[in-house]
């Protein structure tokens, strides 16, 4: 076998994306080690939504290639969680169609959403909302999972609970790429980190290093602004 | 003209469930219902294939649906007539001048309007929806069961949009259902034939009855999407 594929879940090669004339990715190469923690960082409009909608296969690409696991084995969760017109319940029912009543009760209870299952999806606080996403996302244990800033405007507590769910994913072996602004919790959550600017990948590097000697003076620029 | 006299007279009529009248009533529902529900049935998916996907003829559905949405009941009545009598090509059918041949020119008349509002609605939806359909891999006809299931509260609406088309309606269902007595006549035609005779009592009865029903399916339709926004399910 092919050692790329045991120890790489995603490889980007060249990608680039253009509209109305402005190139949103350019040429990006990077790849996501299997099992891994990647945060992808970068400034408003550097690329990070784009490149992961790409990767999701929410968005067509000029050129380029993705080597990613199929769509079945790949789950999403978004900044601002799509919410259907039904209850907690239902919302995880037709997300998880295959999962039993049982099943759904217990990623409820897991969630700490068991008390709001009756309450309609769309009236859940952001929290749980982003919560009820999550478990929806990681109950058919994906190979990775793609979440965009799946924190952005929720408070310390309920921060605190979505981040310990993607540790417990992660435990559980499923590999992650997230976007996110927050210094703070990249360092908290990330193994490896890449750096978008306008489009372009500046900098990829574990964690650490990263944080502590970014190779990129961009890079240095973005952690001196966040 | 002493309007007090043949407003009593209606209360009359409708106090006393006139059988006439009620018959009237009861098949101007009829088959304003029916044609209401076959229009929703095939208007709504098709609103909703329209706002979802691109394919090919979409453009010309989307003209046709248009055109039809300003066409002049008298002339969908004409057509119809000349489609289904016993001359036309389906003449075999027998339906002219039958409650079916009511039934086909108000779908018809209001099967455009399903479509037209649904696509509208199921645009909005859809643009809301696409990419959690889409990540999690949604079947084309899953994505439509869901886009019509997550529309029901304005969906009231769009139906209660048709049956006021249908019920209200006079120039076609006149021509194809030629307002035969015990029949074909509705609450519409009726008002016509009975105001040009003369017969105000029972024109009055008739529009005091088509304005309840207005009302009442206004009032039903205000209490369920009250319901619906009280419990969280509002669009």
């Amino acid at each position: 076998m092919n050692s790329d594929l045991v120890t790489t879940i995603l490889t980007i090669s060249g990608l680039t994306v253009s509209r109305n004339g402005n190139r949103l990715l350019d040429n990006v190469s990077a790849t996501v080690a299997r099992g891994s923690i990647t945060l992808l960082m970068g400034h408003n409009g550097a690329g990070k939504t784009v490149l992961m909608n790409c990767l999701h296969g929410l968005m067509a690409y000029d050129s380029g290639k993705i080597d990613a696991p199929p769509r079945a084995q790949q789950k999403m969760v978004f900044q601002k969680p799509i919410m259907l017109r039904r209850s907690a319940r239902q919302q995880l029912k037709f997300l998880c169609p295959l999962l039993v009543d049982a099943k759904i009760e217990a990623l409820l209870a897991r969630a700490d959403l068991i008390h709001r299952a009756d309450t309609p999806a769309r009236t859940l606080s952001g929290g749980e909302q982003q919560k009820l996403a999550l478990i929806g996302a990681l109950a058919t244990h994906p190979d990775i999972l793609f979440l965009d800033e799946p924190t952005a405007h929720l408070d310390f507590e309920a921060t605190k609970s979505i981040e310990s769910m993607i540790r417990e994913a992660h435990d559980g072996g499923t590999s992650i790429l997230m976007t996110s602004h927050n210094r703070a919790q990249a360092e908290r959550l990330a193994q490896h980190v890449l750096l978008l600017d306008k489009g372009m990948l500046v900098e990829s590097a574990p964690a650490p290093q990263f944080f502590s000697a970014p190779s990129h003076p961009l890079a240095r620029h973005y952690l001196d602004h966040v | 003209m002493d309007i007090l006299s043949p407003l009593q007279i209606a209360l009359s009529l409708l106090v006393s469930f006139e059988p006439e009248l009620m018959g009237i009533i009861g098949l101007s529902l009829g088959v304003s219902l029916t044609a209401v529900g076959i229009s929703l049935v095939i208007g709504l998916p098709l609103g909703a294939l329209l706002a979802a996907y691109r394919f090919p003829g979409r453009g010309a559905i989307i003209v046709i649906s248009n055109t039809f949405l300003g066409m002049p009941p008298v002339v969908v009545g004409l057509v119809i007539y000349l489609l289904v009598s016993r001359a036309g090509p389906f003449g075999f059918l027998g339906i002219l001048y039958t409650p079916a041949a009511m039934m086909l020119a108000q779908t018809i008349l209001v099967l455009p309007i399903a479509i037209a509002l649904s696509r509208q609605v199921f645009e909005a939806l859809n643009a809301e929806y696409a990419p959690l359909f889409r990540s999690i891999g949604l079947s084309q006809f899953r994505w439509i069961a869901s886009l019509v299931s997550e529309a029901r509260i304005s969906l009231i609406t769009i139906g209660l949009a048709c049956f006021g088309r249908a019920i209200s309606e006079v120039g076609a269902v006149m021509i194809v259902g030629g307002n035969i007595r015990h029949s074909t006549r509705v609450m519409t035609t009726s008002i016509a034939q009975a105001t040009s005779m003369g017969e105000l009592a029972l024109a009055v009865a008739l529009g005091i009855v088509l304005l309840l029903v207005a009302l009442i399916v206004n009032i039903l339709t205000q209490i369920v999407r009250g319901r619906l926004q009280d419990h969280g399910y509002e669009l």
